[in-house]
């Protein structure tokens, strides 16, 4: 009869406080998972968002990144980059603001323009065509691909004319609509929730600006390194040969971003998942070291019998280890659901990109959670352990006849 | 009628037939060498024992200078009133406790001079104990109670079974093995308690009020018990406020402020 059946044998002899211990085990287990989902969530996440656009080095102007600055002279910068030896492809990423026009009321939206061959990492169209490979004819409507809420909103679908009109920083917003024809819908890799995006050429990106086109800026420009080189190399290259511009990797984004603005969530995750533990440390320590209060004669008998000090101090370690173990194994399942429940309500942030997560599952989070729960257990039988084993026999038999 | 004659009329052989409760022979050391045997060898001997407990009104002395030898195959009842030192001198018999003087040698060793795991190992092997409230486990039935001390001292499973099962037909529970302490009757508890205490075929049975929670019919079941137990080979020490229970002993001694009286 080993410890782990007495222990077990102890927790189910009482349901009703054994469901108890359980239920709260499995809670505050749920709330410590949810927080190591979240310490890495957006960091894991932000990191799989830039892998996805197949593009790892990104090129900015200013020193102060992320606050971005555009790419002057992106064309020149861009052409530069692609002949370096180390860079395999290049993508020049064009953003505005604009105003657009269908059948309801007038909708700002994101204008998006990528250069040629990036289309596919930019978005997937779901309905109609993709924006053509030729520039078309002058006097044709430029052609463009808009997010299917943005179709649904101004009620059009592909092939339907669209107006809309640029909205340049600093200035007035005087310029006129200009004619678009839509040609697909499409749901867009970089799309922020609250926002929509209208995507066209270059062609007809210039001319929605019209009279503010004067000028060749990107928001950033992307490069895809060659596999053999390496993102790290690749980007040092682009520097080397365009000091006027900074080149990061998708891991210096990511660990300038750690630094930075998400370290926040892994500071509240820390401090949080501290206060979780803490609460779970006193749940199951308090039930414990009642049971072992109502237990202390029985506890002391078994001792007078000859069972050794580290048999009962066993015992109820394992009893703890079972009430942390099965709450720790429903923990899972409703800190999966809550954090998906609560992943959405943070996601309706504004201008948040649609594809970032807060929560996300990584395989080694299953191994933190359950040694944090194997420690939580260890501390909370600490407690009624030291109490069973330095019970005085003699004296704790006495009382018990007594009372 | 049970007998009532002590130890004197039982000394040959085992007096019904049941599971062996012969002492078994000390093959850990337990006892010092030539000094665990037959009847009338010398099991335990506390002599001058002071027991001194701190107290917050000051120090309360239980124990006063008592000396007492019990040999292999004794019946011995110890009586007298409430807070006397019954208790506490029982409990220092059965290593559970040190005296604040005075030396207790089991089996010829002085327990002063052993470890807390070698005392408990000491209990385990050689002591049995029965309490007045008789702290069985409530999660375990009466054979898992009863199994439970031999898993303690490594008896295989099967053979610990085997043992138990006897043991709870000696006691006359064979029937009610499976039930658990809250679907047993006090007297039956008390009759699996004994069957526990016997399980490791212990040299001293240790009783503390054993008939304490007990009607007076239910308690002469329990006392014709200890006699067979007795009679089979088992030294009995048990302290009763019952002096019905106390005279069925070989020898029978009361207590008077800390000290042993003859």
């Amino acid at each position: 009869m080993t410890a782990r059946t007495l222990a077990w044998r102890a927790m189910t002899a009482d349901p009703a406080r054994a469901t108890l211990a359980v239920a709260g085990v499995a809670i505050i287990g749920a709330l410590l998972f949810d927080m190591l989902l979240l310490s890495r969530g957006l960091l894991v996440s932000l990191r799989q968002m830039l892998d996805s656009a197949g593009y790892d080095v990104r090129i900015v102007a200013s020193e102060g990144f992320p606050i971005r600055l555009p790419v002057d002279h992106a064309s020149a910068v861009a052409a530069d980059v692609a002949r370096l030896p180390e860079v395999r492809a290049v993508a020049v990423v064009r953003t505005d603001r604009a105003i657009l026009f269908g059948r309801g009321d007038p909708i700002e939206a994101t204008l998006l323009t990528v250069s040629r061959g990036a289309e596919a990492q930019a978005w997937r169209l779901v309905d109609g065509e993709n924006l053509p490979a030729d520039a078309g004819s002058p006097d044709r409507p430029p052609p463009a691909v808009i997010d299917r809420a943005l179709a649904e909103a101004l009620g059009l679908r592909p092939g339907a004319p669209l107006w809309l009109r640029a909205l340049l920083q600093g200035e007035a917003s005087a310029l006129p609509a200009v004619r678009f024809r839509l040609v697909g819908i499409a749901e867009f890799a970089t799309a922020e929730s609250g926002d929509h995006t209208v995507a066209t050429t270059l062609d007809g990106y210039r001319r929605a600006r019209t009279a503010g086109a004067s000028d060749d800026a990107a928001d950033v420009i992307l490069a895809a390194s060659r596999p053999e080189v390496g993102a790290a190399r690749a980007a040092a290259a682009i520097e080397r040969a365009r000091p006027d511009v900074r080149a990061f990797s998708n891991d210096q984004v990511v660990a300038r971003f750690n630094e930075n603005g998400f370290a926040y969530f892994r500071q509240i995750s820390v401090v949080l998942s501290s206060v979780t533990m803490g609460f779970a440390v006193l749940l199951v320590a308090t039930l414990l070291t009642v049971s072992v209060n109502q237990r202390l004669g029985e506890v002391a008998a078994l001792r007078a019998l000859g069972l050794p000090r580290r048999r009962v101090a066993a015992m109820l370690a394992w009893e703890s280890a079972c009430v942390v173990g099965l709450g720790g194994a429903l923990s899972i399942p409703l800190g999966w659901a809550l954090a998906v429940r609560l992943d959405h309500i943070l996601r309706q942030i504004p201008n948040l990109p649609e594809r970032l997560h807060f929560f996300v599952f990584e395989p080694e989070l299953a191994a933190w959670h359950a040694a944090l729960l194997g420690l939580t257990a260890a501390a909370a039988a600490a407690y009624p352990v030291w109490i069973a084993a330095r019970l005085p026999i003699a004296e704790t038999l006495r009382q018990e006849t007594i009372s | 009628m049970s007998d009532h004659s002590g130890t004197s009329a039982r000394v040959n052989g085992r007096a019904s037939a049941g599971p062996d409760l012969t002492p078994r022979a000390d093959r850990e050391g337990t006892a010092a060498p030539g000094r665990a045997g037959g009847r009338g060898a010398c099991i335990v001997e506390a002599s001058n024992l002071t027991r001194v407990f701190p107290m917050p009104s000051g120090p309360v002395a239980a124990l006063r200078g008592a000396s007492i030898r019990i040999a292999a195959g004794e019946y011995v009842a110890i009586t007298g009133p409430s807070g006397c030192g019954k208790s506490t001198l029982l409990h220092l018999l059965g290593c559970v406790d040190v005296p604040t003087s005075g030396s207790v040698r089991f089996e010829g060793r002085d327990v002063a001079g052993l470890s807390e795991s070698e005392r408990a190992r000491l209990r385990l092997m050689r002591v049995g104990f029965v309490f007045q409230r008789f702290f069985l486990l409530p999660m375990l039935d009466a054979r898992e109670n009863v199994e439970l001390p031999q898993a303690e001292a490594g008896v295989p499973p099967a053979e610990r079974r085997r043992r138990a099962d006897e043991l709870l037909a000696y006691v006359g529970l064979a029937e009610r093995a499976r039930h658990r302490p809250a679907q047993l009757s006090g007297g039956e508890m008390q009759r699996v308690a004994i069957a526990r205490a016997l399980a490791n075929r212990p040299a001293l049975l240790l009783a503390d009020e054993p008939t304490g929670e007990l009607d007076e019919e239910t308690g002469e079941q329990i006392a014709a018990l200890f006699d067979r137990v007795n009679a089979d080979g088992t030294a009995i020490v048990l302290v009763t406020h019952n002096l019905q229970l106390a005279a069925r002993a070989g020898r029978r001694l009361a207590m008077r402020g800390g000290r042993l009286e003859p």
